[in-house]
């Protein structure tokens, strides 16, 4: 009842300063629109991968060495590419993968860092990959022109991903071009069509990628096969769990009861990558709340020359019979209000904002209650916690000062 | 059988009120006894600076750093604490102050409705008590206006209408018609007057010593005592008794 009264009186007071109350709710309204602009796009950064492996038919697992990796630290590391270190994936382990039940493809992933050529510049940022051709299966690539690769042809072919046709050879017709990676020369018999994913569960970017036979991978890396993932396609999302189970069971026979690997699937595959982006949303975050403090102290600043303003308001409040804590409450919804409005306003702003970012990203905000709350809560916090000093001081006044102030 | 005779309504005993420390200090009550009954009308009078204001505020628990002793209905003020003395004020006490007494950004109404707001009443009821209010003041046709839109001697009917609206048993009007001219000041009087018939109790402060015909008792301070107390018949001045029924529109001066 009197609360319903604190919100009229405050709806009133903020609308009698119309230009103050609108500018010391921009400060706010800046803070929550930075905060969930961040917010919206770093789930909407983090959720990639599970949808690319959603789209894949939620039918992948993954196969990566070392033991799963909790901390971010590790993750990091591994993000970071620890293709230098040893690798403790064989070929024995992939051929004991095929035969497990309900496993229709497997395929792995050699990674190799090194030149690569074209007819005249060499490309910096190319990422050498030595695969199997059942990898066109499993991730479901698609070829803007030729083919994969094929068992049945000579070793020596190469498929190139869109973004490093066009950055070797300026066209992407370049099918029977001869491409050197590492020095050894490879005919490229397939264009793959543009991804835009350069974050994807395989942790390379498939675009700016040349793809050569495993076998040829292992030549080029002096005989040994450096494993850094096993994709595995199940026949059936029904089966997942179980193929997952008998895979670690299988590689743990094949290592000799050593958990040095680890078996992924849905959400965990992505878990080193939404673990960074975790990371980057939160220190973004927190350089955007020094936006919300500022607003903060704009709501404390105005309340504070709100409570001078109305010393004899509060003095005959008070005589009236208004107790402390209802003068305390009435400025506090006053600044709660003032910082709710600059809120609702702000999280408005912050998705047009993520929209308008997002253009130029492969990925789109996401929409989440979550958010929504966070972007409510934030604000209510602020109005109540920079609104509480000036209010106290309100509440505190001394009747008989605040009367006798303009007598 | 003996009827047991309630408290009075304000009982002081040797009640002082000093402002400032060390040598700073200064008494602007200095032993005060006054004990007030209810139903009583008492005119304050004394020259500018001797305490009135000061003892006003007391009175009515908006000023409780005191020395002696101060009894409202029987209860020491020390036993009553912050919360319970804004109740006091919101059931018990109305004011008018010397001046300013309107919230500058609420309008006539609002102000009026204020008292009832800390009492708890809804807001529908609010509004139409308030509205009653201001029309047995003629004031119906300036509910909506602004203080500032206001004429001083309206202003002082506003301030009298809000102090009467909770329905207070003590009021406590500081100069209620400070600086209006007399026929005005007459109309104002009259309302106390009626108010005095119904059995509450007013204590007023006034400098205009024709208006302390309408008071059942008149004490005259000085220095922060009180210097005298008379009691008389409370008397109206023929030449207004008559003027007031007549007297429709609000027609008060500088
Ligand atoms: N807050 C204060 N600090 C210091 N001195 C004060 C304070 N309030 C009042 N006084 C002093 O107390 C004395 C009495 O003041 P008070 O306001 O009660 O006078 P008054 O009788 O109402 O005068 P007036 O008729 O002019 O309204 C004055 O000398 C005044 O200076
Ligand atoms: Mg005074």
């Amino acid at each position: 009842m009197l609360f319903l009264n604190h919100i009229e009186n405050a709806i009133q007071s903020i609308r009698s300063n119309r230009l103050r109350s609108i500018l010391t709710a921009i400060g706010v309204t800046i803070g929550i629109a930075s905060i969930t602009a961040i917010l919206s796009l770093g789930v909407g950064a983090r959720s990639i991968i599970s949808k690319q492996v959603d789209e894949l038919g939620g039918t992948i697992a993954v196969v990566r060495p070392g033991v799963p990796q909790n901390t971010i630290t590790q993750n990091i590391n591994h993000l970071s590419g620890s293709q230098y270190a040893a690798s403790t994936l064989t070929k024995q382990d992939i051929s004991s993968l095929k035969k497990i039940e309900h496993v229709t493809e497997a395929a792995p992933l050699m990674i190799l860092q090194g030149a690569v050529r074209g007819d005249t510049t060499p490309s910096s940022n190319a990422n050498i990959i030595a695969t199997s051709p059942s990898l066109e299966k499993i991730n479901q690539l698609k070829l803007l022109d030729g083919q994969f690769l094929d068992p049945d042809l000579i070793e020596t072919t190469a498929v190139v991903g869109h973004q490093l046709a066009v950055d070797l050879f300026g066209t992407e017709q370049v099918i029977g071009k001869s491409v050197s990676v590492r020095g050894q020369s490879f005919t490229i018999i397939g264009v793959l069509q543009p991804t835009h994913a350069p974050i994807n569960f395989n942790t390379v970017d498939l675009d700016s990628s040349v793809f050569i036979g495993f076998e040829s991978g292992i030549l080029q890396n002096q005989g040994t096969a450096h494993i850094q993932q096993i994709n595995l396609q199940v026949d059936s999302v029904n089966n997942l769990e179980s193929v997952v189970v008998a895979a670690n069971k299988t590689l743990l026979k094949n290592h000799l009861n050593q958990a040095d690997f680890s078996v992924m699937y849905g959400d965990s595959i992505a878990q080193p990558n939404s673990q960074l982006f975790g990371i980057i949303t939160g220190v973004s975050v927190a350089i955007a709340a020094i936006s919300l403090i500022v607003g903060g102290v704009g709501i404390m600043n105005i309340m504070l020359v709100s409570v001078a303003e109305r010393t004899r308001e509060i003095g005959i409040r008070k005589a009236m019979g208004a107790t402390n804590s209802t003068i305390l409450m009435q400025f506090i919804t006053e600044s709660l209000i003032l910082s709710t409005i600059g809120g609702i306003v702000g999280y408005g702003l912050g998705y047009l904002l993520a929209f308008g970012v997002s253009l130029l990203l492969t990925f789109d905000p996401a929409f989440s209650w979550q958010v929504a709350i966070a972007a409510l809560l934030v604000s209510v916090v602020t109005g109540t916690l920079f609104g509480a000093y000036p209010a106290i001081k309100a509440a505190r006044k001394d009747p008989i000062t605040a009367l006798r102030l303009y007598n | 059988m003996t009827e047991k005779t309630p408290p009075p309504v304000i009982e002081l005993t040797n009640l002082k009120k000093r402002f400032g420390i060390g040598d700073a200090a200064h008494y602007a009550l200095d032993g005060v006894d006054l004990t007030v009954k209810k139903g009583e009308f008492i005119a304050i009078m004394g020259p500018s600076g001797c305490g009135k204001t000061t003892l006003l505020n007391i009175l009515g628990l908006l000023d409780g750093q005191v020395e002696g002793s101060y009894k409202l209905n029987g209860q020491p003020l020390e036993s009553l604490s912050r919360r319970k003395q804004s109740h006091i004020r919101s059931e018990q006490i109305g004011f008018v102050f010397q001046s300013f007494n309107l919230i500058p950004r609420l309008t006539v109404l609002e102000n009026v409705a204020l008292p009832l707001l800390y009492k708890g009443d809804l807001k529908i009821k609010r509004l139409k008590k308030a509205s009653k209010m201001l029309k047995t003041f003629h004031l119906g046709e300036r509910e909506f206006y602004m203080p500032h839109q206001l004429s001083g001697g309206q202003v002082q009917r506003v301030a009298i209408a809000r102090a009467l609206v909770n329905e207070p048993s003590i009021i406590l009007a500081d100069e209620p018609t400070g600086n209006l001219d007399s026929n005005a000041s007459h109309i104002i009087m009259e309302e106390l007057s009626e108010l005095h018939k119904k059995g509450n109790t007013i204590i007023m402060v006034t400098h205009n010593p024709y208006l302390t015909t309408y008071a059942s008792r008149v004490i005259t301070m000085l220095d922060g005592k009180i210097d005298t107390d008379t009691f008389h018949l409370p008397s109206t001045p023929a030449p207004y008794s008559e003027k007031i029924p007549l007297n429709k529109t609000e027609s008060e001066g500088a």
